[in-house]
């Protein structure tokens, strides 16, 4: 039966479409029911958790693929202006977020205490990690000029970096990578989806290094 | 002064040359370092007569500032100094430019994790569950403490590391000095705990003990056990030696 279904990547938008409204895509779903309304429903009731597209296809017992669909069509559906909530695809799972246009109004409702700011200094130490990881407390300091020491244990205490092990090299310094609450905090689904960093020291540059 | 203003601009050694030589409108790939060592040295020298703690990464890159100048006035042969000489530019360029990479790329960041934060969400609702006997919790109170203990140390670790401790570091040998001293004050058979009663912490406790120890191997103290295991001290034959 798998086989048969038709992967995300095989089909380009229109057909997603197409195949969203024909009845017998329920039929692709091993449930009765309209596996994208029970999609939102489970979406609801994670919450900020978020849900994964593999849980997604594990509950609605269907394939990575069709649960892939699905996301991105409940998505789609709720980009529209009409919907005061959203669905995003942050730390590698689907997640119902509100709008930007709700924050002020729910201002006047709560106290809505303003979450703390990144510094520039842990700001660059998170893009280092991030590009270069995993990496050494001895590279980021390299890399910056300054200590890295008590920079390390604020953003592991915030959750968005963790030790990944440690390295080969002498004296075996403990390696640090991001956390999946770095890439929600960030808005990325995973770390490909980092913008690309500037080559500075390309073409201009080749010749001068020469 | 402007320097004053911009002291707690710069993010380390590395972003205050970005800033000299924008500055000075240098060229980075073409880096005059004389200017560059010049305004660098200018500006911790303004920093130390505003009487500023300069970090010690500062003076790390003054240092090698420093010692690339130096060894362009020393005289060479001309073909080592070819090898030499462009070498800790390159490197300080490219270490540079690498920097200026994550200190723009920082800023894209920056903009997204602000949009982040305009975007709340709910918390996880678990249905509810008419079985109460799942919500048992399994374990003793003294897991909890434990628990409680690691809430308690991560809210520490929140905190910002400003609080200073010293501590005195007795050696063995100076309680040994000040035990003796304090035999003159002490009757002729005496309890273990006047030998004690000074110490304030644990660590004392331990260097005492084994201060006496030392003492009663020299036979300088001697000891007895009664049949209640108190412990009585007297002075031993090499006393007043």
């Amino acid at each position: 039966m798998a086989n048969s279904y038709v992967t995300a990547y095989e089909m380009n938008k229109k057909e997603i479409e197409r195949w969203h409204k024909i009845p017998s895509a329920c039929q692709r779903v091993a449930i009765k029911d309209d596996p994208q309304v029970v999609a939102e429903g489970l979406l609801y009731i994670v919450g900020e958790d978020g849900l994964r597209i593999d849980q997604l296809a594990m509950a609605l017992d269907t394939s990575y693929e069709n649960a892939e669909v699905i996301m991105e069509n409940i998505k789609d559906k709720y980009n529209q202006d009409n919907y005061g909530i959203e669905l995003v695809a942050y730390g590698e799972s689907y997640k119902f977020v509100t709008k930007k246009v709700v924050l002020s109004y729910a201002q006047r409702l709560f106290n809505l205490t303003k979450p703390q700011a990144l510094s520039q200094s842990a700001l660059e130490t998170l893009a280092i990690i991030a590009y270069k990881q995993p990496i050494t407390r001895v590279e980021i300091e390299e890399l910056r000029g300054v200590g890295a020491e008590v920079m390390l244990r604020k953003l592991q205490t915030r959750g968005l970096i963790k030790e990944a092990g440690r390295s080969e090299a002498p004296g075996r310094p403990i390696l640090y990578e991001v956390t999946k609450e770095f890439l929600d905090s960030f808005k990325l689904y995973t770390l490909d989806e980092l913008p690309d960093l500037p080559a500075y020291d390309n073409s201009e540059s080749e010749n001068l290094f020469e | 002064m402007s320097f004053a203003v911009e002291t707690l601009k710069f993010e380390g050694p590395l972003d205050l040359m970005l800033h000299l030589i924008r500055e000075q409108k240098l060229d980075i790939f073409d880096l005059d370092m004389e200017v560059l060592t010049d305004q660098y040295i200018a500006y911790i020298n303004a920093l130390e007569e505003l009487r500023l703690e300069v970090e010690s990464e500062y003076l790390v890159e003054l240092a090698t500032l420093i010692e690339y100048k130096s060894k362009r006035l020393l005289p060479k042969p001309v073909e080592n100094l070819e090898d030499d000489y462009e070498d800790p530019k390159e490197k300080l360029v490219r270490r540079l430019l690498e920097y200026q990479k994550y200190k723009d790329v920082s800023a894209t960041l920056n903009e997204a994790y602000l949009q982040r934060q305009d975007q709340l969400a709910k918390t996880l609702s678990i249905p509810d569950n008419d079985n109460e006997e799942d919500f048992m919790v399994e374990g003793d109170p003294y897991a909890l403490l434990k628990a409680m203990n690691k809430v308690l140390r991560r809210a520490q670790m929140n905190r910002p590391l400003l609080t200073k401790y010293t501590t005195r570091e007795l050696s063995t040998e100076d309680r040994i000095l000040e035990l003796k001293a304090s035999l003159i004050n002490l009757p002729e058979v005496f309890g273990f705990e006047e030998l004690l009663s000074d110490c304030r912490d644990l660590s004392e406790y331990i260097v005492t003990f084994l201060a006496i120890l030392d003492l009663a191997k020299d036979h300088f103290l001697s000891f007895s056990i009664d049949d209640n295991e108190n412990v009585y001290f007297g002075r031993g034959s090499a006393y007043g030696q």
